[in-house]
C-alpha cells in the first residue's frame, strides 16, 4: 500500500503532505518553540529532498531508503520482503515540483509513476495548465484530487476523467488569484507526459 | 474587518522574505484568536491556515476541538476544511476522536454523495479499534450505495477497519466478495476491490484461492492495466498454494508478456513469473522453458534497447530475484549487467553492483575492479558532508519560506531536461558499498580469484586514499567506555580495508615483504598526504592494521627508523585510543629489530643511536602513562618501564674502544626481541578456540590457591608499611639516572633456577644445566604428558634462531615462587603440520592446482587457510559449519532491527491470524444479531451523549454561581448511576453475545463514564445515600468486563 504522497519543490517545501500511516514524533527530539521544523514528518521532507535534489534528471526514478527509513527497515533484502514496511520511493520531477510517493513493495514501481502523472494530469486539467502557484493557493483542491485517487494507502481510482468528475462534483476549483501570475506561462499545449506514452500502464 | 485569509496568508508569507518565522508565529497568533469565535466562517478560514502552517511543521493538535466544530458544520465548504483539518492532524489517539463518532456516522449516512465522500476520505486515517467497531454498521450499508465512488471509496475504509480490528473483516468480507463477484459492476469498483484484496492477499493467500477463477477471468479480459498488475501480484502470492494455477496462468502471461505495450504490465508479469515460483514450477517442461527464455530476454531488452533508467532499474531488480534461483539464466547477460556498473545513475549502478558480485571470476576479476577503481577516483567527491550547498533541507530546516522568485512557480508543470549531465558525485553510502564490494569480491573464499596478490595489495592501498571520511571523529578524551565499543569502528570501512591488508599479511607469507611494505607507507607521517584522502579524516582507520604488520613483521620495512619516528609522531596522541594502543605495542617491536643485532659490535656509535632512540620512545610514552584509556595506559606503563631498565642497561654497557667485537647488552639483543619473536601467529578459524578440550587433570573449580584471603591480608600489611622512600615508589616516582652505574641486566640474573619457567619453549639455559638431569626432566615429562595431545614436545619447536634469554627469571626470582609453567599446556598452532586440522581447508597450494589450466601464469603463492580442530562438541561444530570462513568480511554489518517498527509501517499482524474461512467464520444469523446489538449500542452511546452534553450544560450553569463545596461528590455518583444503567443494558447483553466485542465497547464506555464523572463532579447538591447502588453497580461492570477478559 501507499504510505505516504509527498509534494516539495525545488527548494524543498512542502506543497502537499498526506500520510497513509502516523508517523511517530521522534521523543528525543528537545521541544524548541523556535525550531518547530524538529518533527519526524519535517525531517523525512528534508531528508527525501536531500536524496532527490542531487539527481540529475537522466537517472532512474526511484530512490534508496532515506536514513529515516532504512535505519529501521530489513526489507531490502530480496529473499523475504516484509510487506508491511516502506520500501519503495518513487519520485517524478515536473518542473518546480518534485511528487514522491513512499509505499511497500505490494505496489508496483512502474505503476506508481503513471499513478504520479495521472495525478498531475489530473491537476493540470482542474487547474488548465497547472504550475505550483495553483497548487500554493489551492492546496484544498490538490488534497481533494488525491483523495479521489488514494484512500487510506490503496488507489481507488486511476481514471483521468473520473477522478476530475470527482474534484469538480464537490464544488467549484478556484482559479489562481489573477494578480499574482503574470501572464504567459510560456507552455501551451502538448501533452503532459514525456515518459507518460512508455508505460501505458493507465 | 482584518482577518487574514489563506490567501493572505501565503501572499504575506511571500511578502516577509527573511523573517517568516515571526510572521507565522504572529500569524498562528492570530488564528488563535480566531478560531475561538463564534463566526463559523472565520473559524473555517483559521483552521485552513493551521492546516497549511501543519505542513511546515507546526503544531496543531491544541485545535483539535475547533476541528470537531468545523467538521459538524452545516455548510459543506466548511465542513470540507474541518475533514481535511482532521485528516491531518488527527491521530487515532487524540482525544476529542470520542466525540467526533457521532459525527462520523451521521454524515455517514447523509444524502449527498459528497458528504459521505468525507468520513469515508477522514476514517482510514483517525480510526482506532473501538471504533472500527462502532462504524461497521454504518459503513456496510454504504456497499450498495447508488454512486460508484462511495462504494469503492467504502471498500478501502473497510479494509483499513479491519487493520485494526480484525474483527470487522468477517461481516464485511462477504458483502465485499459479492461486489467483486458481480459482473455488472462498476469496472473501477472492481479495480479498487482488486487492489484491496491484494493488499490482503499476501497475509491469508489461502483464504483468498476460491477467488481465483473470477480473478483468473478479469485477468484474461483484460483492459485495465492497473487491475491487472494487481492481479498478476496476488496470483504471485496464490500460486505456491495451489500448483495447478501455474498451468492456467502460463498461457495468458504468455501473451500478456508478448503483445502488451505497457511496460508497467510486461515488468509486472515476469516478477510475478518469478516471485511466484512460475519457473521452478514449470521447470522441465516446453512452456516452462519459453517463459524463462522469454523473460529473461525481455528483461535484456529492459536494460539495452530502452535507454530508460527506470526500465534498466526495474530490470536489474527482476534480475536480483532471479539470481538466487537460476543464477545460470542470469550469468547469460553478464556483458549487458556489467555495462549497468558504470550507469551515470546511481541506484542503477547499486542494483548492478549486487549483481556482480556474484559473477566474478579469476579472469573478470582485475577488470571488474579495475572500472570500479576508476569510478571511485575520478568522480567528483561530493557528499553532503562536503558541500553544504548540497545540504539545503537538513541544514535550515523546513520553513514556509518566501518562493525565492515568482517565475520559477508560474512554470508549468512539465518535465524539464536542463540539468547538465557531469559525472555525478558520488554519494558515501555509494563509494562505501563500492569499496565493500570489491574487498568481498577479493577475499571471495579465502582469494580463490586473486592471481597476483601485489596487485591486490596496490588495489588496498588506493581504497585507502578513495575511503570517505567518517562523521564520528575519535578524541583521545573519548570515555573508555565509549572506546571499548567503538561505535564508529564498524561503520568505518577503512577497517575493513586494514583488516584486509593485515589477513594477506598473515595468510599469504610470499607477499608479506610487500604488504608490509604497504603498511609502511600507510604509517610514514611525510608519506600522509599522499596516501589518503586529501580532506576529511577518511582511511585511518586503516593505521590500526598497519601498525600491527609494521610491528610484526618489522624485519621486512624498508626504513625501520623512518617508521618508528613516524609511529612516535607527535599526531599520534590524536589516534582513537584502541589505534593508539597498537601503535604502543608496535614501537617497541620496531625498536627491537633496530636495536637487537647480535652481530655488529657495541661500538660508542651504536650505544648513542640505540640509547637516543630508546630516550625519545620513553619520551614518547611518558604522557601516554595517564591516557584515560586503561589498555594505552597498561601497555604503555609496561614498555615505559621496559625502556627505563633497558635504558640503564644500555648505558652501563661498555663499549669497545679499539674496533673489538664487544657484545652488546643482553637485555637488547636477547631480552627485547624474545618477548616478539617465537611462534608465527597464524589465522584461527572462528570457534575453533571452542573445541579445545578440557584436559582430565585440570579442575577449573580448585581454587588455585586455597588460602588467598590470608594472602591478601598480608599484602594489605605489606602495603600499609611501605614508606615513602620505599623502592618502588622510586622506581615508579623518579628517573633513573643512568650515571648511578647499574650493573648490567646479564649480571642481574641469577644463576637458573632450577625449574626454568618457560612459556613457549625450554629455555636455552637448560644448557647449563647437568645434562643428565635435563634428560632425566624430559623423559619425566614425555612419560607424564605422553597421553596430552597439547603437550607441545621440545622436539616439535621452531628452529628458529633461538635468542631466548630467561629474561623473565629476573621477575621470576624477585617473585620468589617456583611455579613450573611448562606444566600448563599450550595448544599447539603449528600450521605446517597437518596436525589435528581438517575441519576446514589447510594450507592450500592454490597455484600448482590451477595454473595448469591458465593461459596466465600464476604466481605460486599459497594461501593459509584457517586453522581449526575436529569438533569433538556438537555445539562447537554446527556453530562453525554454518559461520562463514571469514566472518568479519563476509558478512556486512547488519542492524539487527527486526523486531523494531519501521517508521511508516503499517501493522497488520492482527489480520494474518484472522481466518475468513466461511465455516469458520460466524454465521449470517450472528452477524445480524451483533447489526442489532451495535444499534441498541449506538441508541445507548447516543443517550449517553446526550445526558453529557446536558450535564455539560448544568455545569457551566453552577459554575457562573460558583458555590457548593461539599455535596458535589454525592450529586456526581447519581448522576453516574444513572448514565451506568443505560450503559449497563447494553454492555451485559454484548457479554453474553460475544466476550471479546463486549470488552472493546466497554473500554469506550468507561472512558465516557470518566468523563461524566468530570462533568458531574463540578454540579452538586444531591442526597448522600444515591452512592451505595452506583458503587454496586459498577462493581458489576467491572466483574462482568474481568470474567470477559
Amino acid at each position: 500500500m501507499i504510505n505516504a504522497v509527498l509534494v516539495f519543490n525545488n527548494n524543498g517545501q512542502p506543497r502537499l503532505t498526506k500520510f497513509y500511516t502516523q508517523l511517530a514524533y521522534l521523543p528525543k527530539l528537545p521541544p524548541q518553540p523556535d525550531k518547530s521544523a524538529d518533527t519526524v514528518q519535517q525531517r523525512l521532507i528534508s531528508e527525501i529532498f536531500t536524496l532527490v535534489a542531487n539527481r540529475p534528471n537522466s537517472s532512474c526514478n526511484f530512490l534508496p531508503l532515506p536514513p529515516l527509513l532504512a535505519s529501521s527497515s530489513k526489507s531490502t533484502t530480496p529473499s523475504e520482503p516484509h510487506n508491511d514496511t516502506p520500501s519503495l520511493v518513487t519520485y517524478r520531477h515536473y518542473a518546480t515540483l518534485y511528487f514522491i510517493i513512499i509505499s511497500t513493495s505490494t505496489e508496483s514501481p512502474l505503476a506508481l509513476l503513471d499513478l504520479i502523472q495521472v495525478f498531475v494530469e489530473a491537476l493540470d486539467r482542474l487547474f488548465e495548465n497547472v504550475c505550483e502557484l495553483d497548487l500554493i493557493f489551492n492546496f484544498e483542491t490538490l488534497h481533494a484530487t488525491l483523495s479521489e485517487m488514494i484512500v487510506g494507502g490503496v488507489v481507488v481510482e486511476t481514471g483521468l476523467e473520473r477522478v476530475v468528475e470527482g474534484v469538480k462534483a464537490q464544488g467549484r476549483v478556484a482559479k489562481r488569484p489573477v494578480n499574482e501570475g503574470k501572464g504567459g506561462l510560456g507552455f501551451g499545449g502538448g501533452g503532459l507526459g514525456s515518459g507518460g506514452g512508455i508505460w501505458a500502464g493507465r | 474587518m482584518f482577518e487574514k485569509s489563506l490567501y493572505d496568508l501565503i501572499r504575506g508569507l511571500r511578502n516577509h522574505k527573511g523573517n517568516e518565522r515571526a510572521y507565522i508565529q504572529e500569524s498562528l497568533r492570530e488564528c488563535r484568536r480566531e478560531i475561538k469565535s463564534q463566526d463559523m466562517d472565520l473559524k473555517a478560514t483559521a483552521l485552513l491556515k493551521l492546516t497549511y502552517l501543519e505542513m511546515f511543521g507546526h503544531d496543531m493538535s491544541w485545535a483539535s476541538f475547533n476541528v470537531l466544530e468545523v467538521m459538524s458544520s452545516q455548510k459543506y465548504p466548511q465542513k470540507r476544511v474541518g475533514y481535511l483539518a482532521a485528516v491531518q492532524s488527527f491521530r487515532p489517539d487524540t482525544e476529542v476522536l470520542m466525540l467526533a463518532e457521532n459525527l462520523l456516522k451521521k454524515d455517514l449516512t447523509s444524502p449527498m454523495p459528497t458528504t459521505i465522500g468525507l468520513p469515508l476520505m477522514a476514517i482510514p486515517h483517525v480510526i482506532s479499534p473501538s471504533m472500527a467497531n462502532s462504524l461497521l454498521s454504518d459503513l456496510l450499508p454504504r456497499l450498495t450505495h447508488s454512486h460508484a465512488a462511495i462504494r469503492k471509496k467504502t471498500i478501502v475504509t473497510l479494509y483499513r477497519l479491519a487493520l485494526v480490528y480484525p474483527e470487522t473483516l468477517r461481516p464485511a468480507w462477504p458483502k465485499i466478495k459479492d461486489r467483486l463477484l458481480d459482473e455488472n459492476e462498476d469496472p473501477s469498483v472492481t479495480a479498487a476491490i482488486v487492489n484491496v484484496v491484494c493488499e490482503l492477499g499476501w497475509r491469508r493467500p489461502q483464504d483468498f484461492l476460491p477467488l481465483a477463477p473470477r480473478l483468473f477471468d478479469l485477468l484474461v479480459q483484460g483492459g485495465n492495466n492497473w487491475m491487472a498488475i494487481k492481479i498478476i501480484k496476488l496470483f504471485a502470492t496464490l500460486t505456491p498454494l495451489e500448483p495447478r494455477l501455474i498451468k492456467k496462468l502460463l498461457p495468458p502471461l504468455t501473451s500478456i508478456i508478448k503483445t502488451t505495450p505497457a511496460m508497467s504490465l510486461l515488468y509486472e508479469c515476469i516478477n510475478g513469473i518469478i516471485q511466484g515460483g512460475i519457473l521452478e514450477g514449470a521447470e522441465g517442461t516446453n512452456e516452462g522453458e519459453e517463459i524463462a527464455r522469454l523473460c529473461v530476454g525481455k528483461l535484456r531488452g529492459m536494460l539495452v534497447i530502452e535507454g530508460d533508467p527506470n526500465l534498466k532499474y526495474v530490470a536489474l531488480l527482476a534480475f536480483n530475484k532471479i539470481v538466487t534461483s537460476h543464477p545460470h539464466l542470469v550469468a547469460l547477460h553478464q556483458d549487458v549487467i556489467l555495462a549497468c556498473i558504470d550507469d551515470p545513475d546511481i541506484s542503477i549502478r547499486m542494483k548492478a553492483l549486487d549483481l556482480v558480485v556474484g559473477m566474478v571470476n579469476s579472469d573478470n576479476l582485475v577488470a571488474i575492479v579495475g572500472g570500479l577503481m576508476r569510478q571511485l577516483q575520478n568522480a567528483p567527491a561530493a557528499s553532503t558532508t562536503d558541500d553544504p550547498a548540497n545540504d539545503r533541507g537538513a541544514s535550515q530546516g523546513v520553513v514556509p519560506a518566501a518562493d525565492p522568485d515568482d517565475e520559477d512557480a508560474e512554470e508549468s508543470l512539465r518535465p524539464a531536461e536542463k540539468r547538465s549531465d557531469q559525472p555525478p558525485p558520488l554519494p558515501e553510502e555509494y563509494r562505501i558499498s563500492v569499496i565493500r564490494q570489491i574487498l568481498e569480491m577479493c577475499s571471495r573464499d579465502t582469494y580463490a580469484n586473486i592471481n597476483d596478490f601485489d596487485w591486490y595489495i596496490e588495489v588496498l592501498v588506493q581504497l585507502v586514499k578513495v575511503s570517505p571520511s567518517t562523521k564520528a571523529v575519535f578524541a583521545p578524551e573519548e570515555p573508555p567506555d565509549v572506546v571499548a565499543t567503538a561505535p564508529g569502528r564498524r561503520s568505518d570501512i577503512s577497517y575493513d580495508v586494514g583488516y584486509e591488508l593485515q589477513n594477506v599479511a598473515v595468510r599469504v607469507r610470499t607477499v608479506r615483504p610487500e604488504a608490509t611494505q604497504a603498511a609502511e607507507s600507510l604509517i610514514l607521517f611525510d608519506r600522509r598526504e599522499q596516501m589518503f584522502p586529501a580532506s576529511g579524516n577518511g582511511g585511518q582507520g586503516v593505521l590500526e592494521s598497519a601498525a600491527w604488520m609494521v610491528g610484526e613483521y618489522a624485519e621486512h620495512l624498508i626504513s625501520p627508523d623512518g617508521t618508528l619516528t613516524s609511529l612516535m609522531h607527535s599526531s599520534a596522541m590524536q589516534l582513537p585510543s584502541h589505534t593508539l594502543a597498537i601503535y604502543i605495542q608496535a614501537i617497541p617491536k620496531v625498536f627491537a629489530t633496530i636495536a637487537g643485532g647480535q652481530q655488529t659490535s657495541w661500538s660508542a656509535e651504536r650505544k648513542t643511536i640505540v640509547i637516543l632512540l630508546m630516550a625519545r620512545i620513553i619520551h614518547f610514552l611518558e604522557p601516554l602513562a595517564t591516557h584515560p584509556d586503561l589498555e594505552v595506559q597498561e601497555r604503555a606503563v609496561e614498555y615505559l618501564e621496559l625502556m627505563r631498565l633497558a635504558s640503564e642497561a644500555a648505558s652501563a654497557q661498555g663499549t669497545s674502544t679499539d674496533g673489538s667485537f664487544t657484545d652488546p647488552p643482553l637485555l637488547l639483543t636477547q631480552a627485547l626481541p624474545s618477548l616478539f619473536t617465537g611462534m608465527e601467529l597464524n589465522p584461527v578459524a572462528p570457534g575453533a578456540q571452542k573445541k579445545v578440550p578440557l584436559p582430565d587433570a585440570l579442575n577449573l573449580d580448585a581454587p588455585i590457591n586455597p588460602n588467598l584471603s590470608s594472602l591478601l591480608a598480608r599484602a594489605e600489611r605489606d602495603t600499609q608499611t611501605l614508606s615513602e622512600d620505599d623502592d618502588i615508589f622510586s622506581l615508579y616516582n623518579k628517573r633513573p639516572t643512568p650515571a648511578k652505574q647499574p650493573t648490567a641486566a646479564a649480571d642481574r640474573l641469577s644463576p637458573p633456577p632450577k625449574e626454568a619457567p618457560s612459556y613457549q619453549r625450554a629455555p636455552l639455559s637448560e644448557e647449563h644445566l647437568d645434562p643428565e638431569l635435563i634428560a632425566r626432566r624430559k623423559a619425566e615429562r614425555r612419560d607424564r604428558y605422553k597421553d596430552d595431545p597439547f603437550y607441545i614436545p621440545s622436539e616439535n619447536e621452531r628452529s628458529r634462531s633461538e635468542t631466548s634469554t630467561p629474561f623473565h627469571a629476573i621477575l621470576q626470582n624477585s617473585n620468589g615462587d617456583e611455579l613450573d609453567l611448562d606444566a600448563i599446556p599450550i595448544m599447539d598452532l603449528n600450521l605446517d603440520s597437518k596436525g589435528p586440522g581438517s575441519g576446514t581447508e589447510g594450507p592450500r597450494k592454490s597455484g600448482t592446482a590451477r595454473a595448469s589450466g591458465k593461459k596466465k601464469l600464476r604466481r605460486k603463492v599459497e594461501i593459509i587457510g584457517d586453522e581449526t580442530l575436529d569438533a569433538p562438541d556438537e555445539a562447537a561444530s554446527t556453530s562453525l559449519s554454518t559461520s562463514p570462513q571469514r566472518p568479519e568480511l563476509v558478512r556486512p554489518a547488519q542492524s539487527s532491527s527486526r523486531g523494531k517498527k519501521s517508521l511508516l509501517e503499517v501493522d497488520s499482524s492482527g489480520l494474518g491470524s484472522l481466518s475468513l474461512d466461511e465455516n469458520g467464520g460466524a454465521s449470517k444469523l450472528d452477524i445480524e444479531r451483533r447489526e442489532a446489538e451495535e444499534a441498541e449500542m449506538a441508541r445507548a452511546l447516543k443517550e449517553v451523549e446526550r445526558l453529557r452534553l446536558e450535564m455539560q450544560r448544568a455545569s457551566e450553569r453552577i459554575q457562573a454561581r460558583e458555590d457548593e463545596g461539599e455535596g458535589s461528590l454525592v450529586r456526581r455518583k447519581k448522576k453516574k448511576a444513572k448514565a451506568a444503567e443505560g450503559l449497563g443494558v447494553g454492555g451485559e447483553e454484548g457479554n453474553a453475545e460475544d466476550a471479546g466485542e463486549a470488552v472493546v465497547k466497554k473500554k469506550k464506555k468507561k472512558k465516557k463514564q470518566a468523563k461524566e464523572r468530570e462533568a458531574g463532579a463540578e454540579e452538586g447538591d444531591e442526597p448522600q445515600e444515591v452512592v451505595k447502588p452506583k458503587k454496586k453497580k459498577k462493581r458489576q461492570v467491572l466483574l462482568d468486563e474481568s470474567a470477559a477478559s
